[in-house]
């Protein structure tokens, strides 16, 4: 039997028009498969076509899934796909593909047995658990031009789940997250509506201008941090387990 | 407006480490409880799930700027670092000054909210009332919407109470010690029955405020998130059956949120405090959260787990294992047909992986490598369940041999086995254990602090 590897695009516009493709081919699932990115070691007597994003198509894709599969999953389906996991497209076509074969497809996640569904469940957690880590611990400095501004280093691609929590916390700030791995920025004015920007030329230096009180905040935070602590319980490995030693180069509290 | 002690000499970095220093032993640090959105005219809103945003070298999250209005004080508990007769350097803020530190650490996202405390500065209606002022500068003049938790003061003016709970989401009044008679013998000023006035007070008016955002939809809430309460371990010489017997009471009677649970930290001398060479009795602490969940969560009543005979819990397994295996007659459980709260009792089988095998057995029966997808921990689970009537190795439904093989899966415990809990081990021995049981909370319940 045939394989077909569809290549789509690292976005969920790519990936839903892949699974609108597979659906259009007309073939077994079990012979599809969606591939995220270029392959490095092509198979023989496997087909390859690529994939190129369609709003329509991916529009048409995500209204469904939505309706048929539910909100729970719908969103499971998202962050999954916000994943650094290069195999989330095949894991989240064929949790599609498992949904509406099952009675009631809003089931799906339910379904962990299914090692595809399995696979959308612990991608959708990591995913998850990454952006509410950056929730608790992302910092804001405030720079000479009253703009808050913090730097990220996530896994995940996860700056659009941190942009409405803290728009709605800051409404009447300037604030603005930096992904320094994509080099995306997320931006929030003051009272209005957050928006991305990609800039790979970025100088990030320009965002170390401090506002005047700055410093003396973090001073304040960092000696807070030191005095809570009781010393009779000091206990470093718990302290690192419940917040991981890469996280902390991007909190102020913990810098020289 | 009330006259202030003018400590104007002392700089805010001087202020916020005395009263930082002086807040530290209070538990409590959680901001859940209540999901707020923000309204767009202020700054804040607040999760009901909680955020922590940082975690201090004993390994306890930081999630609300918790310090102390004053560190003044009129009584002189003897378990308490502010007592009065204790030679410490005093301070006292400013409204101003924990409304800007509260405002400048929430906005670079360093807090969740503001947690205070007070020490009894003159009476404690004068202090109730420079907290509420405060908290009214914070909600009202700063817009703040974040979380706020703030203690009420026993003995201060109902009235003064009641204005605040209408400005705070969580409010707590500390028990400080589980009975009257440990209260009267470390804390001669205090009175349990002051202690408990305001929390019915708190109580009966959550209940009423139900019932008003029920009829009007946009009524002010009164302490949204609830109430909480603490309680000293290891200062008095109650036993677990008792601590855990209150907490109940205080969940059943008082309708609480929260118990926490802190182990004494021997920072004054005095004659009626107990030496505790081993350092603070954190295993000890562990165990009671344990416990606390189980009470909470897990449908269990706090004479399943202890009794008279047996008033205190095992050091060597977990409050539930030590159920399990107590109880052996009621397993193995065949996991695709026991309902919701059996499944609960057995031992690596926590609340989420319950819920996910009620669901997820629905599309047909569960194997063991299910189980092991959706979370069951299988090390611990295997002696106590079936799956399709087999159970996962040919093992033996018998105490010893069950205890001796969940002693050889190493308990994740919040501290090392080498320090704290050896010389832990050594205090247990005294009080005459006699107990075997298991965990499944992970850390989260370590510091007690989810």
């Amino acid at each position: 039997m045939e394989e077909y590897y569809l290549i789509c695009e690292d976005s969920p516009e790519g990936i839903f028009t892949g699974i609108f493709e597979a659906y259009a081919m007309r073939k077994a699932h079990e012979s599809i498969h969606i591939q995220v990115g270029e392959e490095e070691n092509l198979r023989l007597f496997a087909v390859y076509s690529h994939i190129v994003p369609d709003p329509e198509k991916s529009l048409r894709v995500s209204s469904t899934l939505e309706r048929r599969l539910g909100p729970e999953a719908y969103v499971d389906i998202c962050c999954a796909l916000a994943s650094q996991d290069t195999e989330k497209g095949e894991a989240v076509y064929k949790t599609v593909v498992c949904g509406f074969r099952m009675k009631d497809g809003k089931q799906v996640m339910g379904n962990l047995s299914d090692p595809y569904v399995h696979k959308v469940f612990e991608l959708a957690r990591n995913v998850k658990n990454e952006a509410h880590h950056w929730k608790e611990f992302l910092r804001f400095q405030e720079l000479e031009s009253g703009v808050l501004f913090s730097k990220i280093g996530p896994k995940n691609n996860i700056i659009t789940f941190l942009m409405p929590h803290f728009s709605d916390r800051l409404p009447l700030f300037d604030f603005m997250i930096y992904d320094e791995n994509r080099k995306v920025f997320a931006v929030h004015p003051a009272s209005g509506e957050w928006y991305l920007v990609t800039d790979t030329e970025a100088e990030t230096e320009k965002f170390e201008n401090y506002a005047k009180d700055e410093k003396m905040y973090q001073e304040l935070f960092k000696y807070f941090c030191k005095t809570i602590a009781i010393k009779e319980r000091k206990n470093i490995k718990l302290q690192q387990n419940m917040l991981p030693l890469w996280f902390q180069e991007y909190m102020v509290e913990f810098g020289e | 407006m009330v006259q202030l002690k003018v400590t104007e000499q002392q700089g805010i970095m001087e202020k916020l480490g005395i009263l930082t220093d002086a807040a530290k032993y209070d538990v409590a640090c959680t901001s859940s409880g209540v999901d707020r959105r923000g309204d767009g005219k202020g700054m804040g809103n607040t999760i009901a799930a909680g955020i922590c945003h940082s975690f201090s070298a004993d390994g306890r999250c930081i999630s609300l700027l918790k310090i102390l209005f004053t560190n003044e004080c009129i009584y002189d508990c003897k378990y308490c670092i502010n007592r009065k007769s204790n030679d410490v350097p005093r301070a006292s803020f400013t409204p101003e000054e924990v409304c800007t530190l509260t405002m400048e650490f929430y906005k670079r996202n360093y807090i969740e909210g503001l947690f205070l405390s007070s020490g009894i500065l003159y009476h404690p209606d004068f202090t109730m009332e420079l907290i509420y002022q405060t908290i009214y500068k914070l909600r009202n003049e700063c817009r703040f919407q974040g979380y706020v938790h703030v203690k009420a003061i026993p003995g201060a003016d109902p009235l003064l109470i009641q204005k605040t709970g209408y400005l705070a989401d969580r409010m707590s009044v500390n028990l400080e010690l589980p009975t009257a008679e440990g209260l009267s013998r470390l804390a001669p000023n205090k009175h349990r029955k002051n202690i408990l006035a305001p929390m019915r007070q708190i109580q009966n008016g959550i209940k009423v405020n139900k019932n008003e955002i029920v009829l009007y939809k946009s009524a002010p809430r009164f302490v949204a998130a609830g109430q909480s309460t603490q309680m000293i371990v290891g200062a008095t010489p109650e036993n677990d059956y008792q601590l855990i017997s209150v907490a109940e009471s205080l969940y059943q009677k008082f309708e609480l949120k929260r118990v926490f649970y802190s182990a004494f930290v021997h920072v004054n001398e005095d004659k009626e405090l107990p030496a505790l060479p081993g350092g603070p009795p954190l295993l000890r602490e562990h165990r009671l959260y344990q416990a606390d969940w189980l009470l909470r969560f897990y449908g269990f009543a706090a004479n399943e787990l202890l009794s008279e005979d047996r008033p205190n819990f095992n050091i060597l397994l977990d409050p539930k294992a030590d159920w399990a295996l107590r109880h052996l007659e009621l397993f193995p459980v065949e996991v695709n047909r026991a309902d919701y709260r059996m499944l609960l009792r057995i031992p690596g089988i926590g609340v989420k992986s319950a819920q996910r095998i009620v669901r997820a057995r629905k599309n047909g029966p569960l194997h063991f490598e299910d189980l092991k997808k959706i979370g069951v921990v299988l090390k611990r689970a295997l002696y106590f369940i079936t799956c399709g009537g087999r159970m996962m190795y040919n093992t033996k439904v018998e105490e010893n041999y069950i205890t001796r093989n969940l002693l050889n899966v190493k308990e994740k415990l919040p501290f090392d086995k080498e320090g704290v809990t050896y010389k832990q081990l050594s205090l247990f021995d005294d009080m005459g254990f006699s107990m075997p049981p298991s965990p499944s909370d992970g850390m989260k319940t370590l510091s007690g602090q989810l």
